[in-house]
């Protein structure tokens, strides 16, 4: 139990650090990756396909390993192993960010575009007062959730060595051999955590749904 | 570039050997995980459904940990402490399997049983009431509902569902290098580490998670398509 603030601390200085970041990075470029993916210009629309496809099919720890091993091989550039989780992270969320964005942008009805080009607005200005903020609000439950994963994958920078939560709990056992207190911990930690903040979300998204009525 | 390239690597001697070998458990690994969380969801995701109040909040409760909990996470957990709660002689056993490689399996079946259960709930959802309802009032028990009625028409519902789960249990299964299951990420880094070949191990290994999962979604739509039943909405 002595361990638990040096366990909270890594969760805040890295865990929670590293999920903001990549989200931060992740959210404006994946909005305009959705839009290019559902762009009409195929030269555009298939190389975000392409993307999306690809990081989705991989593992996380592959992408931090092309990061934090292959980069500095490649060109020289060595990154330090909480930057390669953050990029990592951030070019991971970017791919399932950009569904996300992409099918709010769609469930919006195609009704909704049709009447704002025909009031006299153009495509672009379509797009970002009627469609954007609509889709906007659509999408922030499965943003939100999606935003609880990747704190979850933030656990797997430990592989390549980011002091996080879960590799300080590996290193305090080795020390202190008592796997027992200190997995407990760490699974409640994560459990009471994530469930509060899945619950919550739940509870906005049925409060969206009453108000918009969709 | 520092150093030289060696592709050959990828083919020759034991590295090559233990790439295959790799492979071969990446495959097994995820396979035999994706069945017996396919089982798991399922009883769990009927249990969700089921007129009895323990066995609703059993479920939900079962839903909520293992959704809540990295996988990492878990895997750290059930590699650790299971084998302490096990009477000695049956944790002896399992050490001799290799626990790393069962502990490996557990965590992903759990880990994903709890998403195919929430799939199987929106399945329900999807099918609606009023099946269950005629079933029921033609004399069938719960249970004959289940299995008669509902199931078929489930599986064939969740199919997409369970198709994106397998991929995801082919990509979790990476994470079993860090209790030391020498799986293709594994062996990735070990030949990464030991000549410092690490394009081409990444590249490789990336192929491999490519080639997989396409042919995993591939294979599926087969499925799919033959399994479909014409008219039925979600089949």
């Amino acid at each position: 139990m002595d361990a638990f603030p040096h366990l909270f601390l890594a969760l805040l200085q890295y865990n929670l650090t590293l999920t903001l970041g990549a989200v931060a990075i992740a959210l404006p470029i994946s909005c305009f990756c959705a839009v290019a993916r559902l762009s009409s210009i195929k030269l555009i629309a298939y190389p975000m396909r392409a993307y999306v496809n690809v990081l989705r099919s991989l593992p996380l720890v592959l992408v931090m390993f092309w990061i934090y091993m292959v980069l500095p091989i490649i060109n020289g550039i060595s990154v330090s192993a909480f930057w390669s989780a953050l990029v990592a992270l951030a070019l991971f969320e970017i791919a399932y960010f950009t569904e996300i964005v992409r099918s709010g942008i769609q469930s919006v009805s195609v009704n909704q575009w049709s009447a704002g080009v025909a009031s006299g607005l153009s495509r672009y200005q379509a797009l970002r007062h009627i469609i954007i903020p609509q889709a906007l609000r659509r999408m922030t439950p499965a943003l939100l959730m999606q935003t609880l994963i990747a704190f979850q994958d933030s656990t797997i920078s430990s592989i390549i060595g980011v002091p996080e939560i879960l590799h300080v709990t590996t290193i305090t056992n080795a020390r202190e051999q008592d796997p027992v207190t200190l997995y407990i911990l760490l699974a409640v930690t994560f459990f009471v955590l994530c469930y509060l903040a899945s619950q919550s979300v739940n509870s906005l998204e049925r409060r969206y749904r009453q108000k918009l009525g969709y | 570039m520092t150093g030289t390239v060696d592709w050959s690597i990828l083919w020759t001697g034991t590295t090559g050997r233990s790439l295959v070998d790799a492979l071969i458990l990446t495959c097994e690994i995820s396979f035999i995980s994706w069945i017996l969380a396919m089982a798991l969801g399922l009883l769990i995701g009927v249990l969700r459904e089921s007129p009895w109040r323990m066995a609703r909040v059993f479920s939900a409760a079962y839903v909520e940990v293992f959704r809540n909990i990295p996988l990492l996470v878990q895997l750290f957990f059930i590699y650790f402490l299971f084998p302490r709660i096990l009477p000695r002689p049956v944790a002896n056993v399992l050490f001799d399997l290799g626990w790393e490689i069962v502990a490996a399996v557990i965590t992903l079946s759990l880990y994903s049983s709890a998403k195919i259960a929430e799939h199987v709930r929106s399945g329900y959802n999807t099918i609606g009431q009023k099946l269950r309802q005629a079933a029921a009032s033609s004399g069938l028990s719960w249970w004959q509902v289940q299995r008669h009625v509902m199931l078929g028409l489930l599986l064939r519902t969740i199919a997409p569902s369970l198709t994106s789960e397998f991929v995801t249990i082919f990509k979790g299964s990476s994470l079993a290098m860090v209790v030391g299951v020498m799986e293709t990420t594994y062996v990735t880094r070990q030949i990464g580490t030991e000549t410092f070949q690490w394009l081409p191990t990444n590249v490789y290994a990336t192929t491999v998670y490519l080639v997989c999962a396409w042919m995993i979604a591939g294979v599926m739509l087969v499925i799919e398509k033959k399994i479909h039943v014409a008219g039925r909405i979600g089949s």
